[in-house]
């Protein structure tokens, strides 16, 4: 019999899927006893190149408050040609296609091995991809050079038939009419004034039903198949003009005098953007790119003025409730992403600055409706520019990894109901009897939206068990959950994506052994902290630190084996072992600690933090560590100062960053050139070999981390001891009497001293 | 066949800027992919950091030097277990590509367009042709783009038009600087003759069904 390891691994592959418990607590009392919520990490569009989609519809359940889809959980009866909905137990005819239907002739979706399926719908318009490029003017000259050939590039990436539009701004606005005939025309607009979708509409005369904008009918011919505006024109048709327009292009003209910030317009630029599309293709994927150097400085969704001498706002100004525009800013900025998530459009933000650009104001423009944000120091960088390229990276088929305007919908069976969703997305407010009344992250309804999505991205779904105590569920019960992702491909196709999962249920009484088998820490781990960051975007950050904590002693209470007030006594079987130290590195991590980072590398770490996968998610709560040495292949080694070893390269990935540091003995070594000497080739081979799997990483991810190549002493090496466990420290250096490892600088309390007085208080019988 | 090389990245611009990865580096199927570096090793349930796994070993039998004599000790010789780095092999330079090579099979393939394409199409991709030319002549053009060029012009001539369009994107990724302003003249160029030659190929024969692509009912 697999292990649960190999289980939930084979899980992941197949469906996307990773529950934080494998075997269901059966009643709602022992449930909430089990502190970790019943959740899972849900990747709809996670990468099968074994699973071709089918090429017909699914067969819905035909009670109307249900709709599930046939699947292998379903009862046939294949004499009578019938099947019953293992949700709502509603039974349902085959459709007459299903005729030819027996035990050894099934169709697909009622394989056991096809508890994924991914149907192909047959009907619908296939409209375009669509691209609106938003372009910031107020770039340094060397800054807007980089990001005019970035944008000339991706002329190249975009697939040919994909519609593309510019605006551009400064002070001014300008909609930028692009034709094949020459003379270029734009529509310029005031920065400072906001305008309504319909006032937006009527001056870029999209409303006057002569115009050729309707969109194309689903019944009409694919000659033509869309009748594109004057600012969206296929690429194929344009890019020769809109290379030259984009060649063409001038830092903003109007003079910005000493002391002062440009005027920058990106309040009402987006605006313009979104009600752009808004009129001429609602409901079609489309990605608004918008492309800054800097801080809303005017107009609706300005962060901040044009004196320099009033800075940006930091936290301490939002603390003390100083950020004079903060409020105000963000308030424009979400009625744009909510508009923008109605239209089942998405906005991508790439900010490239030295100084903070305003992504906490504008974070929820990506947030909402599933864009990426990208954080650089200038548009003339390899992270920019890789980063930027591989939006359009494809996948094994040749197909874009880009997907658009999902909603996902979720079926429970009776004994569950949905709590919530974290991640991408927002509520589309579907009431039904599987929603839950107690609300985590996202709740209230049983579908959401998910504008912008890609294969790895990732959404936490929270469930809450209903069942009651005093009515058990007979033995051998499972519960099931159904996950239905409707989705435009990046082929412009409809499809749907359908995974249909069953856990068993276990009386936690009875059979806790069986339950505590199969807790998934490092799903836990990822489910709990993005909670904890979402509770983190609303609430103080201690009252989030406090709030992990107690779940954690918690936890530990109910799980540990301890002998009541006997701290030493206390341990943890090994499917819970690694929970306690991901929680004591997720309490260091950016993504609940605020202090040393701007309020805009604050929404970045967050924003990633809650889409990324498992794997991804994992990292950035405790980073990987490798050591490299002469005694044998690199091995992974622990998170901790007593890794850092003068004989010894590091190679840390954060996710965010990638850190190679040298021991003190190594650098020497370098220094020495003993790498330039033939007899100790080994030695340039040790140096190389964490240069070329940092280079693994790199080239995979998304988006590109910074790479920092340091050395023992190096001041960059702070990267590196701001992540270890500061296991010596300058204040028990001496009690540890040796000289491996180093120490770190810190007054942080180490992972010792932190399950020193987990245990105490998980065995002490006052709590 | 595309250029894998990596160059570092902007550090005068870019805090750590990581490296830049050439478009064929990026394209490139996972193909041999190391093991990926995921694991993680559990801190023993005291918190210490003592994992008995992490006893080091000590450097050599020697046993470890002081601090002071370490720069004088030099690493052991020998092969080295954490290698597994293949050598590159560069290829030797090649001989110089010639303006004509690459210019007049495309002048060719623009006249083969006249009648088919819209005039200011032609006349727009004709006066990229010439920047092209103009650029070549002012030698301000790179080896790896000449070559690459004379690489594209071959399969254009071959009529591989896939093949085609992605030397044309690795040089617009790669290289933007040199030929964003002419580049998307051939990439036009490529699009034409594509149509061209299908529409051709149309009158010739039926059009194939497509193969579908369903999960068997078995």
């Amino acid at each position: 019999m697999a292990t649960y390891l190999e289980f939930i691994q084979q899980n992941e592959e197949r469906d996307g899927v990773r529950f934080s418990w494998n075997v269901w607590p059966s009643s709602r009392l022992e449930a909430t006893r089990m502190v970790v919520p019943l959740a899972c990490l849900l990747t709809p569009l996670k990468e099968r190149p074994d699973l071709p989609p089918v090429q017909y519809d699914p067969v819905l359940c035909s009670r109307p408050t249900c709709k599930a889809i046939l699947n292998p959980l379903c009862q046939v009866d294949y004499r009578a040609k019938l099947w019953a909905c293992n949700f709502c137990f509603q039974r349902n005819q085959f459709p007459p296609a299903y005729a030819g239907i027996s035990e050894v002739n099934q169709p697909a979706e009622l394989m056991p091995q096809f508890s994924t399926v991914e149907y192909m719908l047959q009907r619908g318009a296939q409209t375009p991809l669509i691209f609106l490029y938003v372009v910031d003017t107020c770039l340094e000259e060397d800054d807007l050079q980089a990001l005019k050939e970035s944008l000339q590039m991706s002329l190249s990436l975009l697939p040919p038939d994909a519609l593309v539009g510019l605006i551009t701004f400064g002070r001014m606005v300008q909609v930028h009419e692009l034709s094949c005939e020459g003379i270029s025309k734009s529509y310029v607009f005031r920065g400072t004034k906001d305008l309504t979708a319909k006032q937006i509409q009527d001056m870029l005369g999209l409303t006057k039903p002569a115009m050729p904008m309707q969109q194309a009918r689903p019944a009409q011919p694919q000659e033509h198949p869309f009748v594109s505006s004057r600012f969206l024109q296929p690429v194929h048709k344009i890019d020769m003009n809109l290379t030259d327009l984009l060649g063409e292009l001038q830092r903003d003209p109007w003079p910005v005098t000493q002391g002062k910030r440009p005027l920058r317009s990106t309040g009402v630029a987006l605006s313009i953007a979104v009600g752009l599309l808004e009129g001429t293709f609602p409901n079609t994927g489309a990605r608004i790119m918008l492309f800054t150097g800097g801080p809303p400085t005017q107009g609706p969704g300005m962060v901040v003025g044009d004196e320099l001498k009033v800075p940006i706002r930091s936290w301490h100004d939002i603390e003390k409730d100083n950020a004079r525009l903060m409020k105000k800013a963000t308030k424009h900025y979400e009625m744009l992403a909510n508009r923008t998530a109605t239209n089942g459009h998405c906005i991508d933000i790439y900010a490239c600055a030295l100084d903070q650009t305003g992504l906490l104001e504008m974070k929820c423009c990506a947030n909402l409706t599933g864009g990426h944000m990208v954080m650089g120091d200038s548009f003339n960088t390899s992270l920019f520019k890789q980063t930027f390229q591989r939006i359009f990276t494809k996948d094994f088929n040749g197909d874009f990894r880009m997907a658009f305007g999902a909603t996902l919908d979720i079926k429970t069976s009776r004994e569950l109901k949905i709590a919530g969703a974290i991640g991408p997305c927002v509520s589309l407010n579907v009431k039904g009897p599987c929603v839950s009344e107690n609300e985590l992250g996202v709740g209230g309804t049983s579908q959401w939206k998910i504008c912008g999505l890609d294969p790895t991205s990732t959404l936490g779904i929270y469930f809450e068990v209903v069942n009651q105590h005093n009515a058990p569920i007979p033995q051998g019960g499972r519960g099931a959950i159904q996950f239905v992702t409707h989705y435009q491909h990046s082929s412009t196709q409809r499809r749907i994506r359908v995974t249909t999962v069953a856990r068993n249920w276990a009386d936690a009484q009875s059979q806790l052994r069986h339950i505590e088998a199969a807790f998934d820490q490092e799903a836990a781990a990822v489910l709990m902290a993005r909670l904890g960051v979402f509770r983190a975007e609303s609430e103080e950050g201690p009252d989030v630190l406090r709030w992990l904590d107690r779940q954690l002693i918690r936890l530990c209470q109910k799980f540990g084996q301890y002998n009541k007030d006997d701290p030493n006594s206390f341990r943890l079987s090994d499917t819970f072992s690694l929970y306690p130290q991901f929680m004591f590195h997720l309490r260091r991590s950016p993504f609940l600690q605020v202090f040393n980072n701007s309020p805009d590398e604050s929404s970045y770490y967050r924003h990633h933090f809650a889409r990324q996968d498992l794997t991804q998610s994992l990292i950035m709560i405790q980073p990987i560590l490798y050591s490299y040495s002469f005694h044998g292949p690199p091995e992974p080694v622990l998170l901790d100062s007593s890794s850092i070893l003068a004989d010894r390269i590091l190679l840390m990935d954060t996710f965010f960053q990638i850190v190679i540091y040298l021991g003190e003995t190594i650098a020497q070594w370098r220094k020495a050139g003993y790498q330039d000497m033939p007899e100790y080739e080994n030695f340039k081979h040790l140096l190389q070999a964490p240069l070329d799997d940092a280079q693994e990483i790199l080239q995979a991810r998304f988006p590109m981390p910074r790479y920092i190549n340091t050395e023992h002493g190096g001041s960059q090496a702070r990267f590196l001891l701001s992540k270890v466990n500061p296991s010596q420290t300058h204040n028990n250096l001496y009690a540890w009497g040796q000289e491996t490892g180093a120490p770190i600088l810190t007054d942080d309390v180490s992972l010792q001293v932190f399950m020193d007085h987990l245990k105490k208080l998980a065995v002490s019988s006052a709590s | 066949m595309a250029e894998l090389y990596v160059k570092p990245g902007n550090k005068e611009r870019g805090w750590n800027d990581p490296p830049q990865f050439s478009y064929g580096l990026q394209t490139q199927a996972g193909g041999s992919k190391r093991t990926p570096l995921t694991k993680r090793v559990a801190a023993p349930q005291d918190g210490s950091p003592r994992a008995p796994s992490e006893t080091s070993p000590g450097l050599s039998p020697v046993g470890p030097p002081l601090l002071s004599s370490m720069a004088s000790r030099p690493p052991p010789m020998g092969s080295c277990p954490a290698s597994n780095v293949k050598p590159t092999n560069f290829p030797v330079i090649e001989s110089e590509t010639l303006l004509e090579d690459v210019l007049t099979p495309l002048e060719q393939a623009l006249e083969d367009c006249h009648g088919h394409t819209k005039k200011q199409v032609c006349d727009d991709i004709s006066r990229r042709l010439a920047l092209l030319q103009e650029q070549w002549a002012a030698g301000k053009l790179s080896v790896p783009v000449k070559r690459r060029m004379a690489l594209l012009v071959q399969e254009l001539s071959r009529h591989h038009w896939d093949a085609a369009d992605d030397i044309h994107r690795s040089l617009m990724v790669d290289h933007v600087t040199e030929v964003s302003q002419w580049m998307v003249g051939v990439k036009r160029l490529i699009a034409e003759k594509r149509t061209l030659s299908s529409e051709e190929e149309t009158n010739e024969e039926e059009a194939m069904a497509e193969e579908n692509q369903t999960v068997p009912v078995i």
